[in-house]
């Protein structure tokens, strides 16, 4: 026994070493052990997400909105080009006609580059030697021009044909041609004797850059578009008749309801108005559009009685704005029926006792016990619902896509078709950013509003009364 | 208002929860419905204020069968136990509630709600909320509430459970003391018989959905019909033991103390198997028919102290005596059971 304890002991001190590198993780995993530092351990992960999914994004949807950022910039850094449209721009942005006139012109230059290209593409080592000896560094403004030069030598080639070959590779010009930097254009734009004064060489710099720049343009475009208007309406339109005939409405019917009625009816109600909510959101929204459409249920049910067949749900933007409040509603009146159902569960039955006895009728009860006592869960469920209305556009995008002609395109929606998913491919992160930054900006600003409107400190003040 | 259950039947599903039942509350009276958890006393109410739909029988406010009416047309005044003040409103709106649902109109309820304030002494709480009342104040706004619009009955279900022991002898008096101002014909119902003792004029005690015995508290209290009711009625509570009557005297088996009873009740249990009731009261040092036991127990409650005697076979007697007593746990006493005053039940708990 002495034996074995003197081993261990002697194994213990052999192996001391070893574990050196294991006890300061020992003393770090105690630390973990200390309930203090726990929470921040397990926030962590919680933490990492909301900066990267939430914090990052909203951050990042901000810078965007003061961009010019699209397929066309690009995301990263971008590069100076000289082309058509940024001539244009030239001309009628900066008013400089005359200038972009001059760097739109061609220029045919006996140079270096020239002369080896023309070597490389077979052309006689004598013309060029000599068109080297007689011309090199000359300029001129036509290909007619240096084809003549080309025809006063004497080792000039003897077809037409030859002569052109030869001429094309002295044909210069900064059009069309990408330059990593703004120095690197003037320069070459000095090349061809185009000397620009500050002011030009600003204007240039502006028209030739193709990569994004800081602007507040995208506000300014988006309050000078009718089409912005027309989706605020819309937005507007579809967040509050949503959530006042459904969200709250249909949900506080449900719930009423349903608390008078005896447990197993109530129990199956509320459950069948669960299940729009635990559909797949596609296949919801594909049943919907089989009511629909002109081969589908509503159509083949009116057939019969000398009604054409139609899309019932794209046919106007009335049936649209109808079957697109009719698929939100009944999902979203779900959520609201289970919260003010459990809130009217959670009044005291005493109390529905005592209004009986009062001589309450039911629409009393519900006028005077019922509704007062449901404040806080209808506070909740507006500012949730109308937020997550402002936001969501899935069923939207599913049924109509915003059809038909844009009618039933909400703010959100659009938002998504200009930076992300449109039928052109051309999409404006900037653009829509800022149309992202608005939303934001006004979602806030109503949860503030309802905060205020229903008094919510009251509200989560603890109860006076048990 | 008089009121008359007349063969009152109540189930909930297959449970028939009272059956039968007759009970006549003579108007003006305040009567309690005493009983343990489950007997059927809250039932009783329920269904007197219409809030539980009766299976079977008759209930009559007056002349008028009310069997049919329901709770919002009965013009009952109901007291809960959780006094279910609607916690929105002020104290006004909850006493004016039932009035503005009668449509009348702003200036009558403000008349009807002032005197009845007044009444019940919450003048000055009637712009405060429920919340910001004590369990006393709710107290009376729930029976302002229940007496403004002049019921034909007043139902006090449990009134005083919720309030803590000083509260609910100063509500004892008040209740008593509106209900008889009024003059209104009140049920109480309760499971404490100090209260049924102290605030009725009678009080009918239930068991198992049946009334057991109706009578003026100290009627119930000296003559109660079966051991049930004398073991409901006074506290400390009554003290049985079991025996056999010989020769119209009562002999304890253990001791073999011989405790004579009088001469009708020996006639009728001679040689025969009965239980006798012995009140604390009556279980005295030096008097009576001495009996021998060892105290177990003593609490002291001020004035008068309670001493458990337990005796060989482990029947106990209670004693209650003025605080000069000496004795100590532990022991040997003789004290005497005045027979006279000894209750004396047949095998099958009825009174002999």
């Amino acid at each position: 026994m002495g034996n074995s304890n003197a081993e261990i002991a002697a194994s213990g001190r052999v192996s001391a070493p070893d574990l050196r590198g294991g006890a300061p993780q020992l003393t770090r995993l105690q630390k973990i052990g200390n309930s203090r530092h726990l929470g921040l351990y397990l926030m962590a992960p919680a933490f990492l997400f909301v900066v990267l999914f939430f914090v990052a994004p909203v951050l990042l949807t901000g810078v965007f909105g003061f961009t010019n950022m699209s397929t066309a910039t690009g995301i990263s850094g971008g590069a100076y080009l000289a082309n058509q449209s940024s001539m244009r721009a030239l001309r009628d942005k900066h008013d400089f006609g005359e200038l972009a006139d001059q760097i739109n012109r061609v220029v045919f230059t006996i140079d270096e580059a020239g002369l080896e290209a023309a070597a490389q593409a077979g052309a006689s080592a004598a013309t060029l030697k000599e068109l080297n000896a007689k011309f090199f560094g000359q300029s001129f403004g036509k290909r007619r021009d240096v084809e003549r030069a080309i025809k006063t030598l004497d080792n000039r080639p003897s077809s037409t044909r030859a002569i052109k070959a030869i001429s094309k590779h002295f044909e210069r010009s900064v059009f069309n041609i990408r330059f990593d930097s703004a120095d690197d254009l003037l320069a070459a734009l000095n090349k061809f004797g185009i000397s620009l004064d500050p002011q030009q060489q600003a204007a240039v710099i502006d028209v030739t850059y193709t990569g994004w720049v800081f602007t507040t343009d995208n506000f300014k475009r988006m309050i000078s578009l009718p089409d912005t208007r027309t989706t605020l309406y819309n937005t507007l339109f579809y967040v509050f008749t949503t959530l006042i005939l459904f969200n709250v409405g249909f949900a506080l019917v449900l719930a009423i309801s349903t608390h008078y009625m005896d447990a197993a009816p109530a129990g199956f109600f509320r459950s069948v108005w669960l299940l729009p909510r635990i559909t797949p959101p596609v296949l919801y929204v594909l049943m919907w559009k089989w009511l629909a459409w002109d081969t589908g249920f509503i159509s083949a049910v009116l057939g019969p009685f000398g009604i054409a067949p139609k899309n019932w749900m794209l046919d106007s933007p009335t049936n649209a704005w109808t079957f697109i409040i009719l698929i939100n509603g009944m999902v979203g009146a779900s959520m609201g029926m289970l919260i003010f159902a459990s809130a009217i569960k959670a009044i005291p039955t005493s109390l529905f006792y005592a209004s009986e006895v009062d001589g309450a009728t039911r629409a009393q009860q519900i006028r005077h016990i019922i509704l007062p006592q449901l404040r806080f869960p209808i506070l909740f469920i507006t500012s949730y619902q109308t937020l997550s209305l402002l936001t969501s556009f899935e069923f939207i995008l599913l049924a109509t896509e915003g059809g038909p002609g844009g009618s039933t395109e909400v703010w959100a929606l659009s938002t998504y078709f200009k930076a992300l998913n449109n039928y052109a491919g051309s999409l404006e992160y900037g653009y829509g950013a800022a149309l992202a930054l608005v939303l934001v900006v006004v979602g806030v600003a109503m949860s503030i509003l309802y905060l205020k409107l229903f008094d919510f400190k009251t509200l989560t003040a603890p109860p006076k009364i048990e | 208002m008089r009121i008359l259950l007349d063969n009152f039947t109540k189930k909930f599903g297959t449970l028939t929860v009272i059956d039968q039942m007759d009970l006549e509350i003579h108007s003006g009276e305040m009567i309690a419905l005493l009983g343990g958890s489950g007997c059927g006393k809250s039932t009783t109410l329920f269904s007197i204020c219409g809030i539980h739909k009766i299976n079977g029988g008759r209930i009559l406010f007056g002349d008028k069968d009310v069997t049919n009416i329901t709770s919002q047309e009965r013009n009952v005044g109901v007291v809960f136990q959780s006094f279910a003040l609607y916690p929105h409103m002020t104290v006004e709106q909850n006493i004016g509630f039932p009035l503005k649902l009668r449509k009348e109109s702003a200036s009558e309820v403000k008349r009807k709600v002032d005197e009845i304030a007044e009444m019940v002494h919450i003048e000055a709480l009637i712009h405060r909320r429920p919340g910001e009342l004590s369990g006393g104040q709710q107290q009376r706004v729930a029976l302002a509430r229940a007496l403004v619009r002049r019921p034909d009955v007043l139902l006090l279900d449990e009134p005083l459970a919720n309030l803590d022991a000083t509260l609910r002898l100063e509500m004892r008096s008040e209740i008593r003391r509106i209900q008889q101002e009024t003059g209104i014909t009140a049920v109480l119902v309760t499971h404490d018989q100090v209260e049924a003792m102290s605030m009725c004029d009678r009080i009918a005690i239930m068991d198992a959905g049946k009334i057991v015995q109706i009578s003026e508290p100290r009627e119930m209290y000296n003559n109660p019909v079966s051991d049930f009711v004398a073991g409901f009625l006074g506290s400390p509570p009554i003290a049985f033991l079991q025996g056999r009557i010989t020769d119209g005297i009562f002999v304890e088996p253990s001791t073999g103390t011989k405790m004579p009873v009088n001469a009708d009740i020996a006639k009728r249990a001679n040689g025969g198997e009965v239980r006798v009731g012995i009140r604390p009261e009556f279980f005295q040092p030096g008097a009576g028919a001495a009996i021998k036991g060892r105290v177990s127990f003593i609490e002291s409650q001020g004035r008068e102290t309670l001493y458990n005697v337990t005796l060989p076979d482990g029947n106990i007697l209670r004693s209650i005596q003025g605080s000069q007593s000496s004795a100590r746990i532990g022991d040997e006493v003789e004290w005497g059971v005045d027979s006279s005053q000894m209750l004396v039940f047949g095998r099958d708990g009825m009174r002999l």
